[in-house]
């Protein structure tokens, strides 16, 4: 989701995505490109069940594939980004830089 | 990794910077140049032996005319050094098993690797040093001063381009070349100055001085394979121990 020109970048920000778990968790697998499920825990300093939660509202919409599988007894589940994640991760960083560019200007929208 | 750093949910700058610092994390888990470095570094040392034990100096009867006169000598001296065999299988097993090494790394440490770009460049480049060394030997012995054919291409020998082309299709850019990608993949720059000093070492006419000739002792290839050899264990023990002390901060 991006603001239209005009309007304020803080209506381009995703809800889904702003939460700082959840933009966290786009940020380690969009870096890593695969990233297991414990590796997320302790990067991010959570308990399973709160990534779980995290994690399976990204699911619903469509930013996070998640593959469960064994590796040997040991369960393990790896998360990777779908294009829809990526293209989220980068619109919220965008827009992020767009408010500090408004916060610094003043409160002028860029390039106006 | 023990921070807990979710993003903070104060201002864009201090969001951007916790996302900055969380990819730093990843980065950091994902690196592990040493391993390629340290095999690399002991294949070239290793080359030091077989010049060594590969050296043939043989008296022949049938030799190309001396430079500048027809008059053909009875025989002549034909120096062989190294073995194009050590390296195309060197080489090859290297990248193996560093493709293995970052796999299980990536796999151990639940975090994906970024290491593919660096071996597909460094196997094609060994592939074509391999070609090129094997494509040299079917020339058998040169007559002095004649055209030196480097893939069809008819060189001076006593060319400077020629040393410098011969160099960068060898085994030595198999290795550095693949190093820049490598600095590229894991954002790294000591690793990105370590690839430009050993290509510099390497490619620039500043290591001619250092090649030794064929006419020299079996153990001319000292200076020549122990200098990049060193250079690259030396970059093995500094990446290993920066590792090491970034798993002990975080532990």
């Amino acid at each position: 989701m991006i603001a239209e020109p005009g309007q304020h970048p803080v209506n381009g920000l995703d809800d889904v995505v702003h939460q700082r778990v959840r933009l966290g968790i786009l940020t380690v697998t969009h870096q890593a490109r695969r990233v297991e499920f414990g590796f997320l825990r302790t990067a991010l300093g959570l308990t399973a069940g709160n990534l779980s939660q995290h994690l399976a509202v990204l699911e619903k919409a469509g930013l996070v594939d998640v593959e469960k599988g064994y590796e040997g007894k040991r369960a393990r589940t790896w998360l990777s980004l779908t294009p829809a994640g990526h293209r989220a991760l980068q619109d919220e960083v965008t827009q992020l830089k767009r408010l500090i560019h408004q916060i610094e200007q003043g409160g002028s929208e860029p390039g106006s | 990794m023990t921070d807990a750093t979710v993003p903070s949910s104060g201002t864009p700058r201090e969001v951007l910077a916790g996302l900055g610092e969380l990819t730093r994390q990843v980065r950091a888990a994902q690196r592990g140049a040493w391993f390629p470095l340290l095999l690399f570094g002991l294949l070239t040392l290793g080359g030091i032996l077989v010049s060594r034990l590969t050296t043939s100096i043989r008296t022949v009867t049938t030799c190309p005319p001396a430079p500048g006169s027809a008059d053909v000598p009875t025989s002549c001296t034909v120096v062989t050094q190294g073995s194009p065999l050590y390296w195309t299988l060197g080489l090859g097993l290297a990248y193996a098993a560093i493709a293995v090494f970052y796999v299980r790394r990536s796999r151990n440490r639940g975090v994906g690797t970024p290491v593919r770009p660096y071996i597909l460049a460094g196997t094609a480049l060994a592939a074509l040093a391999a070609a090129t060394a094997f494509w040299s030997l079917r020339q058998g012995v040169l007559e002095p001063g004649a055209p030196f054919d480097l893939w069809g291409l008819r060189l001076d020998p006593a060319a400077g381009t020629t040393a410098f082309l011969e160099r960068l299709i060898g085994n030595a850019a198999a290795i550095g070349l693949p190093l820049l990608v490598l600095s590229w993949v894991e954002r790294s720059r000591a690793l990105l100055l370590l690839a430009v000093v050993y290509l510099a070492v390497e490619l620039v006419p500043l290591s001619t001085g250092w090649a030794g000739s064929l006419g020299a002792p079996p153990w001319s290839a000292v200076p020549r394979l122990g200098v990049p050899g060193l250079l690259l264990l030396l970059g093995a023990l500094g990446f290993g121990l920066a590792e090491l002390s970034r798993q002990r901060k975080a532990s």
